[in-house]
């Protein structure tokens, strides 16, 4: 059951991405990358002098300097990406900026008792890295989460959270083909500004 | 006896059928399929998960979550030895011991404090293990997201179950099912806010977590991700 658990956990994977207060670019790492971002995560949690929409909001701060959202955006509408006005390309890169750093945020406080631990790094064949974690302790304890990171102007960046297998990326990218192959690229604007909750069976949106 | 064999033997045709490829060919059956379940969770799983939740505290939770955990380790064991890993099974026997004794009928995990890893096999995964592709995804009735090879496991999972009466095997179900809900009433509610498409979101997160579980939560060759990391490569190259 533990691990039936972990598989609906994907979503959940923002909230162990912890980015960091803006630090000195260039020198560090994928994995030192990833280790400031969970301890800066850990000091705003454990700020006792913020509320908790103030905590929220400094989580989504670490996000914004954490995620390569401009590489994020092309790759997660692949192919589609080109056909987007320079506009829309922009309004889709606000977009998606904000509901994954308002996911991170939200979902932070319930990994409050939760650490992570650094377990391993992989070059991948092109260049970028994945830095391996596991979860310790609360809910999620064992929960395997990766991150990958590509260097951009000397700077490692996430720009995918595999969390037990299941990607962040790739499942972003099947929901706004989704949605694209029903609406093109104004439905699927049109639907990140509404952010609604999909759970209607495909007959009924064609109609 | 003679039925549980019988139900067996449908299952692994099942499974056998599950061999084939693509993705989601029948996803208009299984939109409805998962249009009826998000309709029965609102209406009556939840709702009674929630109540469970606010009944009983977290340690219970944990308990009864703990309990279902140990029942279900001789099919691990089974699984264990059908993928020739004497290893974990060794350790599955260990872990039964100590758990249904020490951890009084597997209430408690006292193997995990004392170091015996937690082996996650099932016979999905072991037809997986196999060769088998997962072949169509399938949302069952009630169960949730399959496919057809992890359709035709979950019924041998649940073989034991054949041989209770049919009251005490609902029974027991449905507690574990509840109080599995009741774990995940937080992450349920807040991944239907956040999905452009529900189902999709499910859909994508069951099939990559299952074939990440049947390869023992090692991440596959780069390679195989191309598509996903890279695209047009020559004009991208330049941000």
């Amino acid at each position: 059951m533990k691990r039936a658990l972990r598989g609906i956990l994907v979503a959940g994977a923002l909230a162990c991405l912890t980015g960091a207060a803006p630090v000195r670019a260039g020198s560090d790492g994928p994995s030192a990358v990833i280790r400031q971002t969970a301890d800066a995560v850990v000091a705003v949690l454990n700020d006792g002098a913020l509320d908790s929409a103030q905590r929220r909001r400094r989580i989504e701060d670490i996000a914004y300097e954490r995620f390569d959202f401009d590489t994020i955006s092309r790759l997660v509408l692949g192919r589609n990406w080109k056909a987007l006005s320079p506009a829309q390309q922009e309004e889709f890169r606000r977009e998606f900026r904000s509901l994954l750093s308002e996911s991170y945020g939200r979902r932070i406080d319930r990994y409050e008792q939760e650490q992570v631990k650094i377990v391993g790094e992989r070059v991948e064949q092109r260049g970028d890295v994945t830095v391996q974690t596991k979860i310790v302790g609360g809910q999620a304890n064992d929960l395997q989460v990766d991150y990958r990171l590509r260097q951009k102007d000397g700077v490692w960046l996430v720009i995918d959270v595999v969390v037990e297998g299941a990607s962040l990326l790739s499942n972003y990218r099947s929901q706004f083909a989704e949605v694209w192959s029903r609406g093109g690229a104004d439905g699927l604007l049109k639907r990140m500004r509404e952010r609604k909750i999909a759970t209607e069976p495909a007959s009924a949106d064609a109609g | 006896m003679r039925r549980a064999a019988r139900r067996t033997l449908g299952a692994l045709a099942l499974a056998a059928l599950g061999c084939a490829s693509s993705r989601d060919p029948w996803e208009g059956m299984n939109r409805g399929t998962f249009w009826f379940n998000e309709r029965v969770d609102q209406a009556v799983v939840e709702p009674v998960a929630a109540g469970w939740d606010w009944l009983l505290p977290e340690r219970v939770q944990t308990s009864v979550a703990n309990f279902f955990d140990n029942l279900f380790l001789p099919i691990v064991f089974v699984n264990d030895l059908l993928q020739a890993k004497p290893v974990a099974a060794t350790q599955d026997v260990g872990r039964f011991a100590v758990n249904t004794t020490v951890g009084l009928a597997g209430l408690f995990d006292p193997a995990s404090r004392f170091g015996i890893p937690e082996n996650d096999e099932d016979f999905g995964q072991t037809f997986g293990r196999w060769g088998c592709p997962p072949g169509p995804y399938l949302v069952l009735p009630l169960l949730g997201p399959a496919s057809v090879r992890d359709a035709g496991g979950r019924a041998l999972d649940g073989a034991p179950n054949y041989f209770l009466p049919l009251a005490v095997s609902l029974g027991v179900r449905v507690v574990e099912a509840v109080n599995t809900r009741a774990a995940l009433l937080e992450e349920i509610r807040q991944d239907r806010e956040e999905s452009l498409d529900f189902y999709v979101f499910l859909r994508n997160a069951y099939l990559e977590n299952r074939e990440h579980r049947v390869r023992d939560r090692v991440a596959p060759e780069d390679s195989a991700e191309e598509d996903l990391y890279y695209i047009d490569e020559k004009e991208e190259e330049q941000p």
